[in-house]
């Protein structure tokens, strides 16, 4: 291992957990908002601070920091018969697994430095001459024989004019084209931890989330807490369950248990959600109910149980609880837009740049420098991620609680069979797909560009209706408080009572 | 009538009806469709509510019927205009000569079901233009946090003396005694229009319509 | 027995009696203003006329009227009986009587309210008649309609100072001229008298005179109305806040019946009322025996005390009868108790009882204020309302004065005295100097001459809080009732001498006021003659 690649790591880990960690501040003040602009409220947005003399409130934005200092200035309670011990490190076993699960998921394509710069040789001297977005306009003429169109994905195997080495264009998502000049820098895979068990290791991770949730319900010596706890490990075993099953038909689908590997199949072909519907749902529910929140929050069942497992926690200790369940929120979102809403892949946005194409007729290109691709993939994961994590906000708060038995005959009854036959249908479909011919599955390719061009179309719809609906100019209706004065001047009136 | 139920439990035997089992469709029991109507009820609160907050197009709820949109208030900042008969803190009327119109007669305190009004009456000295036909609460007390609002004080008094019009709901304080409105607090209290004199005319002795004292002459 | 039937009923009378006293006597009430049971017949007021049907020795007084027809909507000529004022018609065996039940009768009684209300000021908001005031009770039974005057009513003079106690106001007066009568009949000082008349009538006070004498409040109570009021009484309470019980005057021996009214939620005795007795009071009180309710506020002993002159500090009930109990153990045979006939004679009982069966005490000595000015009405000299109970609570034992305390004290015979009663007149310096020497256990309910010398102050509750019973100049032993709880740490003497005994390891168990006079009926065999209408009045109240 060499520094760089330590350095790289350190940069990967900052950047996922950074995201990941905010991504759920955010989402504590999403959560209320949003839920109040579902229920006709207005919501918090009184938090305030001053700097040099100006009133901030960002639409209540600064809940989580209020929160925060709250949570950690709060007294820090341990029931006097409790196991110290495990009370304390139940927390920390809800907070990290969530955390930890995103190292496998990669957030952009594999980031190829070469394709940064240019390597000059002159005078047997090797430098680098970096141009991160000059490639945007300008288009490196391919001199070597053999080489192909630029735009077509470039050259091979490179070009070399006049001592210059420009890079060729990787081909496919998630390589890099090979050293072939001194002066290379290589390929960085832009997830944390490269390895091979990949989904394997998610589902490892996530079935700690019980560990945490039944050592808090056992540690806080109270019968609501215990039962919180016993109600949270039944739960979560029962839907790690369908969950894993569910993801067996994608997992053939795709040929692989990489993460990053399934990503780039959905940026070769079409998203895995068009391919495993059935998966997406079940998988979804599971997600859900893996992060104990409505309808699924029995573990902390208010009504019944008070707060679950959560009855003796205050302080920052219950903060790492709620840390822990907005993190997994955002995880099982970064699962689910990784495995089924084609990760950082965006329809026709290909490593080279934007290529409308319907089977071989090319409609419309646009080169984009390796950089932007980059970037703009982050953007369109951490986006999606966003859209997903939204969506269970809206699941959170339109759906009620289930009944305990409910909870358990959809997870057994339900999802379970539902899962196990998308499995048996996922195999009869790709052996029979298999077994036609390359012309049928070219067909099937070209039905997978069109799903692709209205996906795009789709999403390129909705966001001009929300800009245009959220932000067209129409007349404001500006209404005058006409009642406010009066209001305020009876309150004067008691003030200067009080004061006198 | 009750039906006879399946099942080792002698439903024959017991009193009572059998309440039938919901039946449910099969779109209720595969859960996603219902759910989706459900979102889609909340889908639309959401981006109708977001997009007039978006475009300052909010309704206000103080003018505004409260039948859509966001129907909630920035409580310290607006205000839902209270009726006319808002029954708010209490308030002692005055005299014309800024006097307490309070006899201390304790009909309030009589009315009261929450007990929460102390009067000690006194009386007007015997220089005073009144001496004899008034006398006055030397003090005045009401416990804000007892009161219930009920106005019965308001319809006991005999004197106008008292009034719930101000317009004002009890202030929250960060003690229980600054919930103890003394008399001079109820009396520095305004109607919703600001008035602090009473609203009916009563002829009183310093009063120009108060007749004189009869007396033949000759007597004392 | 002769008997009138009024409204169908049977009403006995004796001969003599007018139509409204028969029907007072029987219960029934005839509205009245100007008539009182214990004053003569003024029949000013016209509010007790009734109809009287004809007999065949009485005809009836008819009259011709014009009464109003609703068909023909005009006035016709009529006739209907004349009514006759029920305080001045004497009773006639067979006599029928019409009052509640005819129509002629509610028409007269509304005219005359409403004609008495007609220059009322209608300030009840400030009367303190208010709410046992008679024009409220009859507008509200008889005529229930506003005001049809339109024009300002006529002034009279207000807050007229009557002397020293009463205070008048003209303009709430109906001239009943009740107050007038007292003061001729009961009183025997005619200071007041009525002038001018109709509207103008009010009542006043001899020129150069002021309304004085021991019977002034009387003419407050005497009032229907809030023309009168006491200052004593004015502007303190709201009536409808007072409980009343029957309790007895401690002022003098004559033990004048009162209704005791308190408020239960301060414990306040604003005032005491005379309760009729014919055998004891009749109807009366003196205003020195009224003001006898503020003994239950004024220089009350409301927490043991423990220690004399500056050492003296507030202690717990419980730490102060452990001291007394230690007092008494550390002088065997040299304690004597101090009776007190102030206190109810149960109290005295208790401690004789306690003296006698278990400390062997042989020394019991009275305490007594001083006299005051007697008179032939009510007011006996002796200012002690129970020196007799006192004497019967000690049995057969024979009662010294305390001025026969300084010699046994000097003489080491006496070390510990235990005294019932704060109040004592002790004028000769030698009895002070011997209480001063003694060791006092003092169980009081006001401070007085023995709580001042006393080492241990006990406190008890007043008359108007706890059960008792006082024995007057006749020998009639009359019980009163607890009022408001006791005030302060203070507890029944009784029961403070029950605890006592306790703590000296006594088998003295008395839970409850009847324990004691089931107790002093074990060792006392020969009660004192009861009055049997004090018996009764020894009910629980009304």
């Amino acid at each position: 291992m060499t520094l760089s690649s330590i350095i790289w790591t350190v940069v990967k880990i900052l950047i996922v957990v950074g995201f990941i960690v905010n991504l759920s501040a955010i989402l504590t003040w999403m959560e209320r908002r949003q839920s109040a602009m579902m229920q006709d409220r207005v919501g918090p947005n009184r938090a305030e601070i001053t700097v040099f003399g100006y009133k901030i409130r960002l639409f209540g934005l600064l809940y989580p920091i209020a929160d925060a200092v709250k949570m950690f200035t709060k007294e820090d309670f341990i029931p006097p018969n409790a196991d110290k011990v495990l009370h304390s490190l139940a927390p920390m076993l809800s907070l990290f697994p969530p955390l930890v699960v995103l190292g496998v998921v990669p957030f952009t394509d594999t980031l190829c430095l070469d394709n940064l710069h240019e390597v000059v040789q002159k005078n047997g001297v090797v430098a680098s001459n970096w141009h991160f977005f000059s490639s945007w306009i300008e288009q490196p003429s391919c001199s070597l024989p053999g080489a192909k169109n630029f735009i077509d994905g470039c050259c091979v195997i490179g070009c070399q004019t006049a001592g210059v080495v420009h890079q060729p264009w990787a081909e496919h998502f998630g390589t890099c084209p090979a050293n072939v000049a001194p002066g290379m820098i290589g390929a960085i895979h832009m997830q944390v931890i490269d390895f091979n068990p990949g989904v394997l290791y998610v589902f490892a991770l996530a079935g700690m989330g019980i560990v945490g949730a039944s050592i808090a319900g056992w540690s806080s010596d109270n019968k609501f807490s215990l039962m919180g706890g016993l109600r949270a490990a039944s739960q979560l075993v029962s839907y790690e369950v369908a969950m894993g099953l569910s993801i067996v038909g994608a997992i053939m689908v795709y040929g692989t248990i990489r993460l990053d590997e399934m990503t780039r199949w959905q940026g070769d072909h079409v998203w895995g959600v068009f391919v495993q519907p059935l998966a997406f749902i079940l998988f979804l529910t599971a997600a859900i109910a893996e992060t104990k929140r409505a309808p699924f929050d029995l573990p902390e069942g208010e009504s019944e149980i008070v707060a679950g497992y959560l009855v003796e926690y205050s302080g920052m200790k219950f903060g790492m609880f709620y840390m822990g369940e907005f993190i997994e929120i955002a995880t099982s979102s970064a699962l689910l837009v990784a495995i089924f809403l084609g990760g950082y892949n965006m329809p026709f946005l290909h490593r080279d740049g934007i290529t409308i194409a319907v089977g071989d007729a090319v409609v419309w290109k646009q080169h984009i420098p390796h950089i932007l691709v980059i970037l703009m993939q982050a953007g369109a994961f951490f986006g999606k991620i966003f859209v997903l994590c939204w969506f269970q906000m809206f699941v959170r708060w339109t759906l009620p609680r289930f009944r305990y038995d409910q909870l358990m005959k959809l997870g057994w009854r339900m999802l379970l069979p539902a899962a196990l036959a998308n499995i048996f249908l996922t195999g009869v479909i790709l052996i029979a797909f298999d077994r036609t011919g390359t012309e049928f599955q070219e067909r099937m390719g070209v039905v997978g560009d069109f799903v692709n061009l209205a996906t795009a179309i789709a999403i390129t719809f909705v966001q001009l209706w929300i800009v245009i609906g959220f932000f067209g100019s129409t007349q404001p209706a500006i209404r005058r408080n006409a009642f406010n004065k009066r209001a305020r001047s009876a309150g004067e009136i008691v003030e200067k009572a009080l004061a006198s | 009538m009750p039906q006879p139920l399946v099942g080792s439990f002698p439903y024959d035997k017991v009193k009572g009806t059998a309440v039938p089992k919901p039946t449910r469709t099969a779109s209720e029991q595969g859960y996603v469709s219902e759910i989706t109507k459900g979102i889609a009820v909340t889908m639309t609160h959401f981006f109708k509510n977001t997009r007039a907050m978006v475009r300052g197009e909010r309704p206000d709820p103080v003018v505004d019927p409260m039948s859509e949109g966001i129907t909630t208030l920035e409580y310290p900042d607006q205000k839902r205009p209270y009726p006319e008969r808002f029954r708010g803190v209490h308030r002692l009327t005055h005299r014309d000569d800024g006097s307490p119109r309070c006899v201390a007669c304790l009909c309030c305190s009589t009315a009261c079901p929450a007990q929460c009004i102390y009067i000690e009456a006194g009386e007007y000295g015997g220089k005073d233009k009144r001496h004899g036909y008034e006398r006055y609460p030397v003090k005045f007390v009401i416990d804000e946090l007892r009161c219930i609002f009920c106005g019965y004080c308001v319809e006991a008094c005999p004197c106008d003396a008292i009034r719930m019009d101000t317009g004002v709901h009890p202030v929250p304080y960060d003690s229980r005694d600054q919930f103890i409105y003394g008399k001079n607090m109820l009396l520095a209290m305004a109607s919703q229009a600001g008035k602090q004199k009473h609203e009916n005319p009563r002829a009183e002795p310093p009063d120009a319509d108060y007749g004189p004292i009869e007396r033949l002459a000759g007597h004392h | 027995m002769p008997s009138i039937k009024l409204d169908g009923k049977e009403i006995p009378f004796e001969k003599g009696e007018t139509i409204i006293t028969a029907a007072h006597k029987a219960g029934v009430e005839i509205p009245h203003y100007c008539w009182h049971p214990g004053l003569s017949v003024a029949a000013n007021c016209r509010m007790c006329l009734v109809e009287i049907d004809a007999t065949p020795t009485r005809r009836q007084l008819v009259l011709d009227v014009l009464a109003w027809d609703e068909k023909k909507q005009d006035y016709v000529p009529g006739r209907k009986p004349k009514l006759e004022p029920a305080c001045q018609v004497e009773c006639i065996d067979g006599l029928v009587v019409k009052s509640d039940t005819s129509p002629n009768v509610s028409d007269a009684r509304k005219h005359v309210q409403e004609f008495l209300l007609l220059n009322h000021p209608v300030d009840c908001p400030i009367c303190d008649q208010a709410g046992e005031c008679k024009l409220q009770d009859y507008w509200l039974s008889e005529d229930k309609q506003p005001k049809r005057k339109t024009e300002e009513i006529l002034h009279k003079p207000k807050a007229v100072e009557f002397g020293d106690t009463i205070v008048y106001d003209a303009e709430r007066c109906i001239v009943c001229t009740r107050c007038v009568r007292f003061m001729d009949e009961i009183a025997k000082d005619p200071v007041l008298d009525k002038r001018e008349r109709g509207n103008l009538g009010e009542i006043f006070v001899s020129p150069g005179r002021k309304l004085e004498g021991h019977y002034t409040m009387m003419v407050d109570e005497v009032c229907p109305v809030g023309a009168l009021t006491t200052k004593d009484f004015r502007f303190k309470a709201r009536v409808w806040f007072l409980k009343k019980v029957p309790s007895i005057c401690p002022g003098c021996a004559t033990g004048c019946n009162t209704w005791l009214d308190y408020d239960a939620r301060t414990g306040e005795v604003p005032r005491l009322r005379p309760r009729e007795n014919l055998a004891v009071n009749k109807y009366w009180m003196c205003d020195d025996g009224i003001l006898t309710h503020r003994r239950v506020q004024e220089k009350r002993t409301l927490h043991a005390y423990v220690g004399k002159g500056k050492a003296r500090k507030e202690v717990s009930p419980i730490a102060a009868l452990k001291a007394a109990a230690q007092l008494i153990k550390d002088a065997p045979g040299k304690v004597a108790i101090i009776l007190s006939a102030q206190r109810s004679t149960e109290d005295n009982f208790a401690l004789a009882y306690l003296a006698k069966k278990h400390l062997d005490v042989k020394e019991l000595f009275l305490a007594r204020v001083g006299d005051w000015d007697g008179d032939d009405i009510l007011r006996d000299n002796d200012a002690n309302p129970n020196v007799r109970g006192a004497q019967r609570g000690a049995g057969d034992t024979s009662l010294s004065p305390l001025s026969e305390l300084a010699e046994p004290v000097a003489g080491q015979q006496i070390s510990v005295l235990i005294a019932l009663g704060g109040e004592a007149d002790i004028s000769d310096a030698t009895t002070v100097g011997a209480l001063g020497r003694a060791k006092l256990i003092a169980i009081a309910a006001n401070h007085g001459p023995l709580t001042e010398n006393a080492e241990v102050i006990l406190p008890a509750a007043s008359f108007a809080e706890q059960d008792g019973s006082f024995i007057n100049r006749q020998g009639t032993e009359q019980r009163f009732s607890a009022g408001p709880e006791p005030a302060g740490d203070s507890l029944a003497g009784w029961d403070i001498l029950a605890r006592l005994a306790r703590q000296l390891g006594k088998p003295i168990d008395w839970k409850s006021f009847l324990d004691v006079r089931a107790a002093m009926k074990a060792a006392l065999p020969s009660p004192a003659a009861a009055n049997p209408e004090s018996a009764a009045a020894a009910a629980p109240a009304e």
